[in-house]
């Protein structure tokens, strides 16, 4: 994925979406923003999330296996198999893990009963107490878009939820192991970069700085 | 130029963040889990040092009675635990975890073997081939519970995203600081134990106190120019909001207190009793403290460089 913060506008659609793609719990956020002032005239946005990190310290410390890869590179928490000992969390130079304990899993509406979308939301994604969640591409969107041959990037159904959402086109999604691919190429026209290289785990995040628009 | 940041939903991105997982809310259940790792590993290794069977069962105890439960009660999914152990799962190639959780278990198994034979050995079949036996489980016991005693030391090093843990030095200074614990503890022993040689245990006790101090020294130091995290989590303890827990309770009840003690006995003679468990005392709320600053100055760097910081990049 490559994040283009010069588009950023900071209208938290990208969240948003996610939580309606994965019907998140109250408490619970996938995908995060943050935003910068520098001076009285320009604001910078970070958009945040797991960075699938091909050397992923999370998939190495997992004592249950739990915190997988694929071989696409998406990083993924199986739900079932997760213990519950937060050592991925802390072991996350990213902090972009969450672990779901009860106080955020309230409800939508604390105290009343559950709406009709939590409901189905429950039955789709059965967000687990207990265990540790994070962003994961929207990998059931990618799969069932891959099955029906659709690209992901290009086709929406094949594309993560929070890309498709973003009115101001800051997000892309694609192959990076393709040389041709869109996201391959505003990493190289653009100089993209990576979070925390001093790590060694290789995100597959890349961001484009305002410092570079135009270039 | 002085940013400055336009929302405060998550400072975690822009400012050193210290961990919470494993010191706050159900997380002190890890914290206090760790102190009993070091009494009881320490006090195994000490015990068989001095060959005492009292010492190794209360070693043995503490590691599968108090331990094991609190770090079990920890998890999120507690009945799930058994997919942490081999076979159920093969993570122990890369996760200390599994690794850790691997060399528990096999420790409670061979020091519960080692524990009957040596009461079998001692009282019901003396000079009998069971010594062979009783030897050969001591060193597997004092193997195992080497590496109960630095497994925790390694989980928390092998974090690259905190600096101030991410050193080779941090699974040496649990080392020492467990053998210290075990000392303490011996002598708690040698209160009611009159096999127990309280010199010797003291004069262990002062090598390895000062071997701590020397240790945590290198420590810190080592800290204040890894990296500006690291620093910052030094800072925490030598003159943060972790100062007064490292300088009284790890520094002044934990290494300086017992050390001052135990060194009386080289002028004027043994230790009495008073002083003798006002040192045990001491040092075993000093363990604690240790534990606590080590997993409180557990901080994370900021996620996010400054906006200065992404222009260079």
């Amino acid at each position: 994925m490559v994040v283009d913060l010069s588009k950023c506008m900071r209208c938290h659609a990208c969240i948003a979406a996610c939580r309606v793609e994965h019907f998140l719990p109250l408490g619970m956020t996938w995908p995060r923003l943050i935003a910068w002032e520098e001076n009285e005239a320009e604001l910078t946005t970070f958009p945040v999330r797991c960075n699938h990190c091909q050397d992923a310290p999370c998939v190495k410390v997992c004592p249950t296996g739990a915190t997988q890869q694929r071989e696409d590179g998406i990083v993924w928490v199986d739900q079932d198999r997760c213990v519950g000992c937060r050592y991925c969390i802390i072991a996350c130079p990213y902090q972009n893990r969450t672990y779901l304990s009860r106080d955020r899993d309230t409800g939508y509406f604390p105290g009343y009963e559950m709406t009709e979308f939590e409901k189905v939301g429950r039955k789709l994604y059965p967000h687990t107490v207990g265990t540790t969640e994070k962003c994961n591409f929207c990998m059931e969107r990618i799969d069932e878009g891959i099955s029906r041959g659709l690209k992901p990037g290009k086709d929406r159904a094949a594309t993560p939820a929070c890309v498709n959402t973003c009115p101001s086109r800051a997000l892309h999604f694609g192959d990076l192991d393709d040389p041709d691919s869109e996201v391959r190429q505003l990493i190289r026209d653009r100089r993209g970069f990576q979070l925390h290289l001093e790590h060694d785990t290789d995100p597959s995040i890349y961001y484009i700085d305002k410092g570079y628009r135009g270039a | 130029m002085a940013l400055r940041q336009w929302m405060v939903t998550h400072d975690w991105m822009v400012k050193p963040t210290a961990q919470t997982e494993w010191i706050e809310r159900r997380g002190v259940l890890v914290w206090i889990a760790e102190v009993f790792t070091s009494l009881g590993a320490g006090l195994y290794l000490v015990s068989l040092f001095f060959d005492n069977w009292w010492g190794m069962l209360a070693a043995w105890v503490i590691i599968m009675f108090l331990k094991v439960p609190l770090h079990l009660i920890y998890f999120g999914k507690p009945f799930r635990f058994w997919r942490t152990i081999p076979p159920f799962t093969n993570a122990w190639k890369t996760s200390w975890f599994t690794r850790g959780i691997t060399f528990t278990i096999l420790f409670g198994s061979v020091a519960f073997v080692q524990l009957v034979i040596t009461f079998v050995a001692l009282h019901v079949f003396p000079a009998t081939a069971w010594g062979a036996w009783d030897m050969a489980f001591r060193v597997l016991g004092g193997l195992l519970a080497l590496l109960v005693g630095i497994y925790s030391g390694f989980i928390m090093s092998y974090c690259k995203s905190v600096p101030f843990w991410n050193t080779a030095m941090l699974p040496l200074v649990f080392l020492f600081a467990g053998v210290a614990d075990g000392l303490a503890l011996i002598m708690a022993i040698g209160l009611f134990d009159p096999r127990v040689s309280i010199s010797a245990a003291e004069s262990a006790g002062r090598f390895v106190l000062a071997v701590n101090a020397l240790m945590m020294a290198a420590y810190l130091w080592n800290a204040t120019y890894t990296s500006r995290t690291a620093k910052y989590s030094a800072l925490l303890l030598l003159k943060g909001a972790l100062a007064l827990p490292f300088w009284l309770g790890v520094v002044i009840l934990g290494i300086v207190t017992p050390l001052v003690i135990s060194s009386l006995s080289l002028f004027a003679g043994e230790a009495t009793t008073g002083l003798l468990i006002t040192a045990i005392v001491l040092h075993t709320a000093g363990a604690v403290a240790l534990k606590y600053v080590l997993l409180k100055a557990g901080v994370h760097t900021p996620l996010l460089p400054t906006l200065s910081y992404s222009h260079r990049l």
